[in-house]
């Protein structure tokens, strides 16, 4: 039941935000040709379209060139400790459940340092969409592998190459109970990216989007052989997914139409090494959220602070003896 | 014709009773013949006694007991031979309870669990009591639910449905009463916020009375203040500002239509909270007009509330909005925002300036709650020529879904339990709504329950069950049930009955129930009816419903009669007069016509019917003789050829696949495919720009040379970026850029 006569007068009193109200004051201090710059773009446009009140619209970032996205951003951020972006973005959204919450985080951030939290966050599915910029290198510490890093992947922390295989964030996830939404983006396919991050922040639910996104300082050329020949792509469409449009049809033929409800295949897609799939591998809408689990249905008022203030000084309390 | 027959056919046209030669003296009671089977209701198991549950939601407020001792047994008794006991032992209890429902007016079904248990107990032989004690021990655990029990009596109607109001408001007001104390606490929160920026709050007395006594000695409170003091605090709210967000507070706390929730710091004394249940719609509206000021109120003081929290009122814009802002702007939504109004009436305290008052109310947007109820449904047939009455509830009835507007029930004490759904859809409902109920408590009908005789109105179509809700759809189809009614499809509904005839050999007819059947359990119609004595059966006596089937004034010769029971259970034809054979054809076209707008035998649609199936009569039958001729030998040899189908029009328009963007002179950018990667913007950023989406595209193909163009295309990673031809001729190095900008175009 909403308030009839202030809700007319909000929307008619609209301010109507444009894609400048939400960039920060700072311009954004990624490298030139950085796949972060259209993942910035992509949100800021998502933000505009969806009218989002920057002042109840928040973002949340652990430690990485990701994680300096809330700074780009006119709106409220939190720039937190390595890894523990999800953690922030949790009690975020616990206690204020009105506001839109997104969390920026790299393959390091999330894969690495924050893998606890990430594991648990999916099985929590509080509402927030996640964006996870994969490109498989730590860029802001000047070339260390990440989790995700290919095999044989040289850098200042495996001059020899790395000897492992790259863990598979999407795999990962899929794998977790109660996930609720699955997406792939490619930096370099916008379109897609925008409709892919407005699917994602629809879901009520934990959305988690990977994006793989070039680095052209510290990992030039890595994904060359997808960008420059699309037919090495996957595209999925579904009437329950994303749909492409004409020009991207013509450019991306390897499409398949994949039901974003079919948990078994999604993960086959996952599992996909030659092809990079990208669109939603994975929904489900009735995962029920953590917050609306747990949501306490009292009002705050001041007596009622208090009340459970006193409750526990008291069990502290020493009472003299009588 | 013999000499008694001539006197009822006398006594069938002009009501005067005869005096037979076979009856007996003395008036008689009778019941009608299927009511022989029911007697004492308390050994049956049906709809009643209903338990008002307490705290329960929707339409669980009612539950049968019936229901409520099977949901009991499906929990504790197991199926077959080892649930047995289990189950002898607390029906037997239910048994028990049902008498002493109609002892103990009003109480709870815990209570009367007790004294049922209790007496069944002491009845019980001491062997079997440990068993049964166990049982009903059991079952009690068992037992989830509590509440006021109601028998089908006088009172059933208001009580069921205030309940049902009560449970319906909890819920509907809730969410409201949640949102009014969160405007409360955010803009507490706001003054509040404002007033920690005061140097009252930093006052050292605040300090020293926000620690408590037992740290006095260790802090310094003025150095504390004097330090905080030099803190810039930001500024304050402006006066008009405070002043709003506190006269939003005021009201919000002050009003008087929604009971807190929660215990809150009042600033506000409030008045005791408005009443919503009223004896009469007169009572009803004056409050409602009264309290209209205080409604627009609180709707002004949310909305503020609500921009203020937001941060979004702007004076300038609202101001004039808000003080314009009156009765007059009041929508539904804003309504429903306050509690419904129950109105109770009794149909014959109903003057026409109350009747008036009710279609004023069911004609409104306003949320006006009526319940008529209807005890004496026969009071208009006892009326002489020339007399008239006021309107009673089944005139309500069926004159409120005229109106098109309000939600309307009909139903009696014997299905209100069934609708219980519908009542709460009714109650649920922003606008108006009426339920007229006939309790079945007649002041002149003796040994008949009032469950009974509701269940009689029903079954005799004199009081139909429908709904109509307007709510539901956009026509009647949806809007309007009648499916409820017994053998709603049947002009009079029919049972088998079964009788020992004078040989004492079982058997059974079929027989109707119809308007004069009821009628006839009133004893004010005592002298429409005759009993006929075996002896005087004849052939020109036909059962009633034959006789309401033959047009008006066909048969002058054949007598209706009803089959009833007399005290000692004996069949017995009784014989009507024809006052209440025109009763029962007013009754059955009344019904007739509720039963077209509930679809069944609609004339619109059977007219059309017809039409139709004549029209593809004359169809058929013109083809058919087409055929016929067709097959008739003809004259030349040469077999008839059909003529070939005309050739279809050749498709001469030829699907034109677009042709492939041919290449062009002028440069361009795909940019849709743009990553705003920055590249071509820092290479020349008035060449190449950003739109309104952050995607690049040339904003001005000479703000650079062609060497910048082809530069761009190189570095793009999407490869995007189409240098086109040289704009200039004399650029240098032509050869060299277009041979390298020839991968890009």
């Amino acid at each position: 039941m909403g308030i009839p006569v202030s809700e007319c007068l909000l929307k008619l009193m609209a301010e109507g935000y444009t894609l400048d109200d939400y960039r920060g004051d700072i311009p954004p201090r990624w490298c030139t040709g950085c796949g972060d710059n259209g993942i910035l773009a992509a949100v800021q446009r998502l933000c505009r379209d969806e009218q989002l009140p920057p002042e109840r619209t928040v973002f949340v970032s652990g430690i990485g060139c990701s994680s300096r996205f809330p700074h780009y951003m006119n709106a409220y951020g939190f720039h937190g400790l390595h890894g523990r972006a999800l953690p922030v973005a949790e009690g975020v959204k616990l206690r204020r459940p009105d506001l839109h919450v997104f969390v920026s985080t790299g393959d390091g951030d999330c894969c690495s340092i924050g893998a606890a939290h990430w594991i648990h966050a999916i099985r929590y599915n509080m509402d927030m969409t996640v964006l996870m910029h994969d490109n498989q290198i730590y860029g802001l510490t000047k070339k260390q592998a990440s989790p995700t890093s290919p095999r044989g992947v040289k850098s200042n922390t495996t001059p020899r190459g790395t000897y492992l295989d790259p863990l598979n964030p999407l795999s990962v996830t899929l794998g977790v109970a109660n996930v609720s939404f699955v997406a792939q983006a490619a930096d370099w396919i916008p379109e897609l990216l925008y409709d892919i991050i407005s699917e994602a922040y629809h879901h009520k639910g934990f959305s988690f989007v990977r994006i793989l996104q070039r680095c052209p300082e510290f990992m030039p050329h890595q994904f060359d052989p997808w960008v420059q020949n699309p037919d090495k792509m996957l595209l999925l469409t579904h009437e329950k997914g994303v749909q492409l449009s004409a020009g991207l049809s013509k450019v991306y033929r390897k499409q398949e139409a994949h039901d974003p409800g079919d948990l078994h295949r999604a993960r086959e897609i996952a599992s996909l090494s030659e092809q990079i799939p990208v669109g939603i591998l994975y929904r489900d809408s009735d995962v029920p959220c953590y917050e609306d689990v747990r949501m306490v249905d009292r009002l705050h008022t001041p007596d009622v602070i208090k009340g459970v203030l006193e409750e526990e000084f008291d069990k502290f309390t020493i009472w003299p003896s009588e | 014709m013999n000499g008694n027959l001539s006197k009822l056919t006398s006594f069938h046209v002009t009501g005067i009773k005869p005096a037979l030669e076979a009856e007996d003296a003395g008036e008689r009671s009778f019941r009608p013949a299927l009511f022989a089977g029911y007697g004492d209701l308390t050994k049956l198991r049906y709809d009643y006694p209903v338990v008002l549950v307490e705290s329960a939601a929707g339409s669980k407020f009612a539950q049968s007991l019936s229901d409520v001792v099977d949901g009991i047994l499906r929990e504790i008794a197991p199926q077959g031979a080892a649930g047995e006991r289990l189950r002898k032992h607390v029906l037997k209890l239910e048994e028990e309870l049902r008498g002493l429902v109609s002892q103990k007016d009003g109480a709870s079904l815990l209570d009367l669990w007790d004294a049922a248990e209790k007496s069944l107990l002491t009845r019980t032989e001491k062997a079997a009591r440990d068993l049964l004690r166990d049982s009903l021990e059991r079952a009690r655990n068992a037992l989830h639910v509590d509440g006021e029990v109601l028998d089908c009596d006088e009172a059933t109607p208001t009580r069921f449905i205030t309940r049902g109001w009560n449970v319906v408001q909890a819920a509907k007001i809730h969410a409201v009463k949640k949102r009014i104390e969160h405007l409360v606490l955010k803009l507490s929160d706001i003054l509040r916020a404002d007033y920690m920026k005061t140097e009252e709050a930093r006052s050292a007395e605040i300090f020293r009375a926000s620690v408590g006594t037992a740290y006095d000695e260790a802090f310094d409170f003025s150095a504390m203040s004097g330090i905080l003091a030099k803190e810039r605090a930001g500024d304050l709210l402006p006066d008009s500002r405070r002043q709003r967000v506190q006269a939003a507070l005021t009201v919000l706390q002050a009003q008087r239509f929604h009971a807190p929730l929660h215990d809150f710091e009042q600033t506000v004394v409030r008045q005791p909270l408005y009443d919503f249940v009223f004896d009469s719609c007169a009572a009803a509206l004056e409050a409602f007009r009264g309290r209209l000021p205080e409604m627009v109120e609180v709707i002004k003081a949310m909305s503020i509330a609500e921009l203020e929290i937001q941060n979004l009122y702007r004076e300038s814009r609202h101001e004039p909005f808000f003080e314009r802002f009156d009765e007059g702007a009041l929508g539904p939504d804003d309504l429903a925002l306050f509690p419904s109004y129950l109105i109770c009436l009794r149909d014959e305290r109903i003057d026409p300036a109350e009747a008036g008052r009710i279609f004023e109310l069911l004609n409104s947007d306003l949320p006006a709650k009526i319940l008529v109820q209807t005890d004496d449904l026969l009071r208009n047939l006892s009326l002489s020529a020339g007399q008239t009455s006021s309107v009673g509830g089944l005139e309500l009835g069926t004159m409120a879904l005229g109106l098109n507007k309000a939600f309307v029930l009909q139903a009696t004490n014997a299905s209100l339990y069934k609708q219980r759904e519908q009542i709460v859809n009714g109650l649920r409902r922003d606008g108006p709504a009426l339920f007229s109920v006939f309790s079945g408590a007649m002041p002149r009908v003796a040994g008949v329950t009032p469950y009974l005789l509701a269940g009689a109105a029903e079954e005799s179509r004199a009081f139909p069950v429908f709904a109509y809700d307007p709510a539901a759809g956009p026509d009647w189809a949806l809007r309007f049930r009648i499916d409820d009614n017994p053998q709603a499809e049947a002009d009079w509904p029919v049972h088998r009955m079964m009788y020992e005839d004078r040989d004492l050999q079982g058997t059974s007819e079929k027989a109707a129930f119809t308007f004069v059947d009821f009628a006839l359990c009133d004893g004010r119609h005592g002298a429409d009816r005759v009993p006929v004595a075996r002896g005087d059966w004849h052939d020109d006596m036909i059962p009633v419903v034959e006789h309401l089937d033959l047009a008006e004034g066909h048969a002058p010769d054949k007598i209706p009669y009803v089959l009833m029971v007399d005290e000692n259970d004996r069949l017995q034809r009784v014989v009507v007069d024809d006052k209440l054979i025109r009763a029962a054809r007013r009754c059955g076209a009344m019904w007739h016509s509720l039963q077209e707008l509930g679809g069944i035998n609609n004339s619109h649609a059977r007219q059309l019917l017809d039409r139709e199936r004549e029209v593809w009569e004359q169809e058929k039958g013109e083809e058919l003789a087409k055929l016929a001729k067709r097959a008739e030998p003809a004259g030349d040899a040469s077999p008839a050829v059909a003529p070939p189908p005309p050739a279809a029009p050749v498709e001469t328009t030829i699907e034109v696949e677009a042709a492939a963007e041919a290449p062009s002179d002028e440069p361009y950018v795909e940019t849709p495919r743009c990553t705003t990667c920055n590249e071509c913007t820092e290479l020349n950023s008035k060449l190449f720009a950003y739109d309104e989406n952050m995607q690049a595209y040339i904003a001005d193909p000479d703000a650079g040379p062609y060497r910048q163009l082809v530069e761009a295309a190189e570095s793009c990673q999407v490869s995007i970026i189409h240098p086109g031809k040289p704009r200039n001729p004399n650029e240098p190095n032509l050869d060299e850029l277009l041979e390298r900008a020839a991968p890009f175009n």
